[in-house]
């Protein structure tokens, strides 16, 4: 007989469950049939409360459609909101090319000659690190 | 009049009431006492046997009779018991069970230790144990269920409710050998 089928257990536990089972299965002296008494008053009113509205019930009852209708809602309000506010910088860029072609051709000039300088540089280093590139190959 | 016809009569709404309390006295005290063993209170006993009738005049009308009766029933005690417990623990916190301690200690509670002391050895044992286990053993030792019955009523298999109750048999020797 495997250790499983052997049910035996020792005298030690036996007597302390045959104690807890003897306090355990105490109850005060007319106790279930006062449960009887509670439990049916308890049921009957349950019975008697008002029905949920049946507007209410529908949607309960049909709770998932609910829940993904509203995940739905909240995504494609939020699609709307992200392309509005990208509408919004797509046009301001729109406008600042505008404007630098409608500046006045004085304006422009001065701005190449304040910066022809740092140009020079920047033209000068791309030589130098092409030079470079070529002589290593 | 057997189970079966009670149910049927219950479901055919024909004096539901006569019915289901039929079902109740017949079944009450088994159920009633096995929650008990399972909690100790007799007051959190009570709560979950209402639970548990209470469900079972709401679901009643859907039992479609696979299984006996007494199996269902056992099971609906079962969820209900381990669904109390679980919310007793998250709503026990670690200052009440401080307060516990000093009357522990009181002279006149030394006393009456030491006249149960197997008693108080096993009932920490029992509650010591995993609810599902507790649940197994207290159904085979003290309800002489089969292990099939078992297996049905905690959701597990045939091998598992007998590994529980020798697991549970183990533990509660190991812990009464303790000084």
């Amino acid at each position: 007989m495997n250790d499983m089928e052997n049910e035996s257990i020792s005298k030690n536990l036996e007597e302390a469950l045959k104690c807890f089972e003897s306090k355990t299965k105490q109850a005060p002296a007319g106790y279930f049939h006062q449960f009887e008494l509670g439990l049916m008053q308890k049921i009957k009113a349950q019975e008697h409360a008002p029905k949920r509205a049946p507007i209410v019930a529908l949607f309960l009852d049909h709770k998932q459609y609910l829940v993904a209708a509203s995940l739905i809602f909240a995504i494609a309000t939020g699609l709307l909101f992200f392309n509005k506010a990208e509408k919004n910088t797509t046009s301001l860029a729109k406008v600042e090319i505008i404007e630098i072609e409608t500046l006045p051709d004085e304006l422009i000039e001065a701005y190449v000659i304040n910066n022809e300088f740092v140009a020079e540089v920047e033209w000068n280093t791309a030589i130098e690190t092409e030079a470079v590139f070529i002589s290593k190959q | 009049m057997t189970d079966q016809s009670l149910i049927i009569q219950f479901q055919n709404g024909d004096n539901k009431e006569f019915a289901f309390t039929q079902l109740l006295k017949r079944h009450q005290e088994h159920v009633f006492f096995q929650i008990k063993k399972m909690v100790l209170e007799h007051a959190d006993a009570d709560d979950i046997a209402q639970a548990v009738w209470i469900k079972v005049w709401n679901k009643l009308d859907g039992f479609k009779q696979e299984s006996a009766f007494s199996t269902w029933l056992f099971r609906v005690a079962y969820n209900e018991t381990l669904n109390f417990i679980a919310q007793k623990k998250r709503l026990t916190t670690q200052n009440s069970q401080r307060a516990l301690d000093p009357i522990l200690e009181h002279p006149a509670t030394q006393n009456a230790l030491k006249e149960t002391e197997i008693q108080i050895k096993l009932e920490r044992a029992i509650t010591e144990l995993p609810e599902k286990q507790r649940f197994v053993f207290m159904l085979r030792y003290y309800e002489d269920f089969d292990y099939e019955k078992i297996a049905s009523i905690t959701g597990t298999t045939v091998g598992g409710a007998k590994a529980n109750y020798h697991q549970a048999v183990k533990k509660m020797t190991e812990l009464l050998q303790q000084a």
